[in-house]
């Protein structure tokens, strides 16, 4: 025993021990994310139970959702009829219905000692609808434009919920582009002339010139504007009678219906395939209801967009401030002092920093950008508050600390041979850190970036005051002049889980999509790391003398 | 007694025996009064010589005699160490080199060295050696090509690496990377070559053509050379300073120095009793 102590043995099982809990913990939880999250997106089965509760008989279909053990204890405490029942513990389902608008609540628990039977019909349509939710029933008539078709094929019902969409898609395109693009030209054109009003300059020619593009565009408008409810009229021509639980026949317009599936029709081929679009809707479809449906495109953007502007912002300044550091500086206390400082920035929480972002670029300098710049928006400011350009700066100062510190861990690296090897060349100070030091330094500033971006696309607290929304209408890259909108707020995929697990008006609907989201931020920054550490691994390679 | 080469032999038959008798002509540089302090502690004592002009000068002496810091004070590398000052001059063609309107840059640009280790840049071999042309602001492509040719061929290194020039110049051995930075200090044809223990980190067969090389090389440069290495400084120099604790003890013709040193410490030490 003394000799296996003495061997070191118990040391390296420690250190081991040690290393496996850590990789044990962060695989098991990226295994949770990953499953309760995608799970959500493969077809499941929808159920049939008829359900005796109270002595009242009903029929309930849908999904399985959720299952868990319940004391009968707390049941019979709580007042439910546990008569007849041996054992401890019930199980309990939870069921989701859907049919919002028709049944009180769409999830709905159901003791398992209630159910009298429980079968999986063939048959069941579950439609994705744009409003409420999903509906489940059998589908029994269609109504294509006025006349009724008894016992439809599928085929020909998703024909028509397939023009619909069109229709439906080809209306959203016309108002966010043309008729959208028609409203920015208008609100440009009111504030040009508000702003030559303001310097006095309004020429009555100048008035008349606003006026006439503001009738063309207007006449524009109205003219998109018919088309659009044209479009939705064409849309809204069709409907589907439909089945519920309940045994009563609902009339669905099918302009409402995003997709229907039968997913207890479906081999496990054609539910993978299912599987597949309903993941890349996740990630290309703009939210829905409160955010509890639909996918998360604008967060994934938003997030990778403010990310790659602060790391656009904080490389050149923590470069620069860490070749000022190591290269200039005199090497005495007050350079140490301002050194632990920049790491201490490092610990502050990050809720200060978007205090002090909200206080100092918001109000200060945003306030003042658009008193100089931006007087004909006033009242409503333009920089003046909380946008993407000022979160990306608040995670900058937020991340500028580990940008110093890693570059002048990288400049130290450099043997000094190399930098005499320059001088004694002729090269001055300058040049030799322009040719030399700085391009052998890259690989630690990317490890800094690395850590950077890191950081900051997992940090939300400071963003909820200095830019981050609920639901931004309109992303920060769109196809109106200047292109880049620096001033808009945006949507970020850190609050986006937060909003939805928290702020969700409908908890159960919205929990999958926690985890979800929560999977995808993960995957984003996981992908953004890999691409800097690609970049980096790649400069090391060219660079490789720092090695021996 | 250690042998010297019969070449240089030959040439020192005709040559200033004492380097104080050099005229204004044959002189490359001249150390007057040169002291030097670092902090407090002083490092180098009076130095008074003159640096022939086309030839090979070494340095000897034990470690930590001051020698590699004398060389160092001609390219005023020794700036870089907060701590040090020099008193004193050392004139490179009648200019001191310590005065004011001096650029340090276009002094280095004058008088090239090379080091220890070799210490190429992580760059292709033809970036290696173009490098101070192009701090000159020189980016004419034929005129690089030129200059990479000719001194890669005369750093006796061209037939090795004429195929890759744009491969790294970590891809070399280490013989290679020191030539290669012999090339890229010649490169800038400076009029002095400061040498420091530039074989010491090589093998024997690297050692060897490096001396070839600076045989060589003191056609056309004046060269200074430190060398733990009494061996190699008979070999390749012309004139030999032996240096003991931050003073110049003995300072001749390496022949005389070797054969009949005038000091006894002198020649206690290329005897072999200390050092």
């Amino acid at each position: 025993m003394k000799s296996w102590f003495k061997s070191g043995s118990p040391w390296i099982w420690m250190t081991a021990g040690a290393v496996s809990i850590s990789l044990i913990s962060v695989i098991g939880l990226l295994l949770l994310i990953a499953w309760r999250g995608l799970s959500f997106f493969w077809p499941s089965a929808i159920h049939q139970f008829d359900v005796q509760q109270n002595g009242q008989n009903a029929v309930v279909i849908g999904e399985v959702y959720d299952r868990e053990y319940v004391p009968t204890t707390r049941l019979i405490q709580a007042g439910v009829d546990t008569k007849g029942f041996k054992g401890e513990e019930i199980e309990r389902l939870l069921i989701k219905t859907g049919n919002r608008e028709y049944v009180d609540l769409d999830f709905r628990w159901i003791l398992r000692t209630d159910i009298q039977t429980q079968t999986k019909p063939s048959g069941v349509a579950v439609f994705e609808r744009s409003k409420n939710g999903n509906f489940y029933g059998f589908v029994s008539q269609i109504i294509e434009d006025g006349k009724t078709i008894d016992n439809p094929s599928n085929e020909q019902l998703e024909e028509l919920i397939e023009r619909a969409v069109n229709f439906n898609e080809e209306a959203l395109d016309l108002q966010n582009g043309p008729i959208g693009s028609i409203n920015y030209r208008l609100e440009r054109i009111r504030l040009e002339e508000r702003a030559l009003e303001l310097k006095e300059k309004l020429t009555p020619e100048d008035s008349a010139a606003f006026n006439q593009e503001r009738k063309e565009l207007k006449a524009n408008y109205l003219e998109l504007e018919k088309e659009l409810f044209n479009l939705r009229k064409l849309a809204e021509r069709d409907f589907v009678i439909v089945k519920d639980m309940r045994g009563e026949q609902v009339r669905i317009p099918l302009s409402q219906v995003l997709d229907v599936t039968f997913p207890n029709d479906m081999s496990f081929i054609t539910k993978a395939g299912r599987f597949l679009i309903q993941v890349s809707k996740f990630i290309t479809d703009d939210p829905r209801e409160a955010n509890t449906e639909g996918g998360v495109f604008p967060a994934i953007f938003g997030t990778v967009f403010m990310v790659m502007l602060m790391a656009v912002i904080v490389t050149p300044f923590g470069v620069i401030a860490a070749i000022y550091l190591h290269e200039y500086a005199a090497k005495n206390a007050v350079t140490k002092v301002i050194r632990i400082a920049v790491i201490n920035l490092a610990g502050v929480p990050s809720i200060v920093y978007g205090v002090f972002g909200l206080g100092f670029f918001v109000y200060m300098l945003g306030g003042s950008i658009d008193e100089l710049f931006y007087p004909e928006a006033s009242p409503s400011p333009t920089f003046g508050t909380p946008g993407v350009i000022w979160s990306a700066l608040t995670l900058a100062i937020l991340t500028l600390p580990v940008v110093i510190v890693s570059t002048e861990e990288g400049l130290s690296r450099i043997p000094s041979s190399i930098r005499q090897g320059s001088l004694a060349l002729g090269a001055t100070k300058a040049e030799t850190l322009w040719r030399i030091i700085i391009p052998m330094a890259s690989p630690a500033i990317m490890t800094g970036l690395i850590l950077a971006v890191a950081r900051a696309a997992g940090e939300v607290a400071p963003l909820m005051l200095v830019g981050v929304v609920k639901m931004a209408p309109t992303l920060p890259l769109d196809g109106n002049f200047p292109f880049i909108h620096l001033d808009r707020k945006f949507m970020h995929l850190g609050f986006h889980i937060y909003d939805v697990g928290f702020q969700s008006p409908n908890v159960e609907a919205a929990r999958p999509l926690v985890y979800a989201t929560a999977f995808l931020l993960v995957s984003v920054i996981v992908a953004l790391n890999i691409t800097a550490i690609g970049i980096r691994n790649h400069l090391r390679e060219k660079f490789k003398s720092l090695e021996h | 007694m250690i042998s010297v080469n019969p070449e240089v032999s030959s040439v020192s038959a005709n040559q200033v025996t004492d380097p104080s008798q050099l005229t204004a002509e044959q002189t490359a540089l001249e150390m007057k009064n040169l002291n030097l302090f670092y902090g407090n502690k002083q490092a180098l004592f009076d130095i008074n010589m003159k640096i022939p002009k086309g030839k090979v000068t070494a340095f000897i002496g034990p470690s930590g005699c001051g020698k590699s810091t004398l060389l160092r004070c001609i390219n005023r590398m020794n700036d870089l160490v907060d701590i040090c000052r020099v008193d004193g001059s050392i004139e490179l063609e009648g200019k001191n080199i310590f005065d004011k309107d001096v650029d340090v840059a276009s002094l280095r640009q004058n008088v090239g060295m090379v080091f220890q280790r070799p210490n190429p840049f992580p760059k292709s071999i033809y970036e290696n050696v173009v490098y101070g042309l192009r701090i000159q602001g020189i980016n004419d492509k034929r005129y690089l090509d030129e200059v990479v040719e000719k001194s890669l061929r005369k750093a006796a290194l061209w037939d090795e690496v004429k195929d890759r020039l744009n491969d790294s110049a970590f891809g070399l051995s280490g013989g290679q990377q020191q030539r290669l930075v012999i090339a890229r200090a010649i490169a800038i044809e400076p009029k002095v070559l400061l040498l420091d223990e530039p074989t010491s980190a090589l093998d024997p067969i690297s050692t060897l053509t490096i001396e070839e090389l600076i045989n060589e090389l003191k056609e056309t440069y004046t060269v200074v050379i430190v060398t733990h290495n009494m061996q190699q400084a008979a070999r390749v120099s012309n004139y030999a300073a032996f240096m003991f604790m931050g003073e110049l003890i003995e300072y001749s013709d390496t022949n005389q120095l070797f054969t009949a040193p005038s000091t006894k410490k002198t020649e206690d030490y290329i005897t072999g009793r200390y050092g």
